[in-house]
């Protein structure tokens, strides 16, 4: 057998056995959310009923809340990305083109405080939030989740603005543009998909964070849809896998296809995160 | 002269006026990373020395009491114990499967498009959601697993997945390799685009196998995106907490019970002293490792 032949033989088997693994968790969850008696596969005597019930009774039940984690997951999630992409933006530039005392601290600082384990914050950020009375409101899970995703953002966007020219800026500050106007008018138009990259990575951190949203939450006006997920609880007792298995197909169906389109974007994020740093 | 000397207090001036604008920008970031990362942290570290118990006061300073009793705290010591077994098996593990994925994608056929986004599906699943799945898989009656293996006859009683020690440890490596080695793969691919096709095509040229091709060109030129790769899986397999708050609650007896997902039950539990002495340890265990890397990887050569 030649080479050549060799590599399709493994692409056309290994693609086999990545697909088998990556999909079938995946399949699996869509086939449960389906089904009218989830544990189907406990006996011969329990067949595999087609229903859209389970789908039905999270979209529609009041008691289940399913609807409210998810808005309190998009609103945070959304004025998460906002907030960081500005403030990451400012900073970012600050650090990719002016020079100033203290720079080496500020990228050391940086890497250290994405080593922290979030164990380490969460108990003082419990009573901090207690004391401004903050807990179960929306400001217990935005503040910290924008700090909590700054590293990362403002990693990635160092490295895309550190491989935008300098001449960029230098033209247009001849042209008698302020250091603002130049991020504003110059590099953010031309690093617009690093920006939409840092934003994806931060929905998609925000949008699954646990430990801090577990805590700080303590009902269905804020829960996420994660600790949502975690704590499911059947009106009746046993565990409801159909109603679960709904649940989490139509939180992450939005995101496995949102990560389908921006594809590249995001992988472009995390390898930029990651290697180039 | 004077000319000269304005020239430089001009530009003395400008260059005060930039770092001024500088701090300015950075600001915002630096407040909020401040105030709700590092005090906490500090707060936390100040917190290890105290004995702190919500229905015990008063709160008192201990000095090193709580760092003495984690030696011989039997549940601490098997917390750490698992924390870094599992982190090195599972590590490893996407490591190996990561690499395989990446070698996949990276082949010219016509489904890799597909597959490329075939890959991203598992990362792209929120982990709570990943776990609630493989905990229904994993389950005795009806799980999938279960069922597959009754039926194919691979084991004659249906396995407990999540009720030993041993099968439980196994089930969460499963479950958080499946969902990372993804991760792997793309930082994997994006290092293997980077390699010359001209040294593949030398090498064959030269009647080099495919094997060897792999073993002296494609595994020394990966080594950088390795060791990173590496650092960022092992700093965060180090703090797992999630994926094992919904399959096993860090049971059965502790067994599968991380640091981070200790010290959280010792903050339930009230003990915010003694749960800040564990947080603390659990951030030098990620720093020790990271240093190890950073030491045997030589990565300092490439920065």
């Amino acid at each position: 057998m030649t080479d050549k032949k060799k590599k399709q033989l493994f692409a056309w088997f290994g693609s086999l056995m990545v697909a088998f693994i990556c999909l079938t968790p995946f399949i699996w969850m869509i086939v449960v959310s389906f089904a009218k008696y989830p544990d189907f596969l406990a006996s011969e005597n329990i067949p595999y009923v087609f229903t859209l019930g389970n789908y039905v009774q999270v979209l529609t039940s009041k008691d289940l809340h399913v609807l409210d984690y998810f808005k309190n997951s998009l609103i945070t999630a959304f004025v998460v990305v906002i907030a960081t992409v500005i403030i990451a933006s400012l900073a970012g530039y600050a650090v990719s083109r002016i020079r100033f005392k203290g720079k080496q601290a500020i990228i050391l600082g940086i890497l250290a405080v994405s080593m922290f384990p979030q164990v380490a914050v969460v108990g003082y950020l419990f009573e901090l939030m207690a004391k401004i009375g903050w807990i179960n409101t929306y400001y217990a899970l935005i503040f910290p989740y924008i700090a909590w995703v700054l590293p990362l953002s403002l990693w990635i966007l160092i490295s895309y603005f550190m491989q935008l020219p300098k001449d960029l800026d230098e033209a247009a500050m001849i042209d008698g543009a302020s250091r603002l106007q130049v991020l504003a008018k110059v590099i953010v138009p031309v690093a617009a998909p690093g920006i939409f990259s840092t934003a994806l990575l931060t929905f998609i951190s925000s949008f699954n964070e646990f430990m801090f949203a577990l805590l700080l939450t303590t009902d269905y006006h804020t829960r996420t849809i994660p600790v949502g997920i975690a704590l499911f609880e059947g009106l009746h007792g046993e565990i409801p896998w159909g109603q679960i298995m709904a649940t989490s197909v139509i939180a992450a169906l939005p995101l496995v296809i949102m990560t389908l389109i921006f594809q590249r974007y995001i992988v472009q994020g995390l390898t930029a995160g990651a290697l180039k740093g | 002269m004077r000319e000269q000397r304005e020239f430089t207090k001009k530009s003395g001036n400008w260059m005060e006026r930039e770092a001024r604008l500088a701090y300015f920008l950075l600001a915002p970031a630096i407040i909020l990373i401040g105030g709700l990362i590092l005090a906490p942290v500090t707060g936390t570290l100040f917190r290890s020395f105290y004995r702190d118990v919500t229905f015990l006061p008063p709160v008192k300073f201990i000095g090193l009491l709580n760092y003495k009793h984690l030696l011989t705290d039997v549940n601490f010591l098997q917390s750490i114990r698992f924390t870094v077994l599992f982190t090195l098996v599972a590590v490893f593990l996407e490591t190996v499967i990561g690499l395989f994925f990446a070698l996949v994608i990276n082949e010219e056929f016509k489904l890799r498009g597909l597959m490329r986004a075939i890959v991203l599906i598992p990362w792209a699943i929120p982990t709570i959601i990943s776990a609630k799945t493989w905990f229904l898989l994993y389950n005795y009656n009806y799980g999938l697993f279960n069922f597959l293996i009754t039926k194919l006859h691979l084991s004659a009683k249906p396995i407990n997945w999540l009720g030993t020690s041993y099968s439980a440890f196994f089930s969460i490596v499963m479950a958080d390799v499946w969902k990372t080695a993804p991760f792997m793969a793309i930082l994997f691919l994006a290092g293997l685009q980077s390699i010359s096709k001209e040294l593949y095509e030398a090498a064959e040229v030269d009647g080099a196998s495919l094997t060897s091709q792999f073993t002296r060109i494609t595994l020394p030129l990966l080594r950088p995106v390795l060791t990173i790769a590496l650092i960022f899986r092992t700093i965060d397999s180090l703090r797992i907490f999630d994926l094992i708050y919904v399959l096993t609650g860090g049971g059965p007896g502790g067994a599968t019970t991380s640091v981070s997902m200790y010290g959280f039950k010792l903050y339930i539990l009230g003990d915010f002293g003694y749960g800040s002495t564990v947080s603390v340890v659990t951030f030098i265990l990620v720093l020790l490792f990271t240093l190890i890397y950073l030491r045997f990887g030589r990565f300092g050569e490439s920065l």
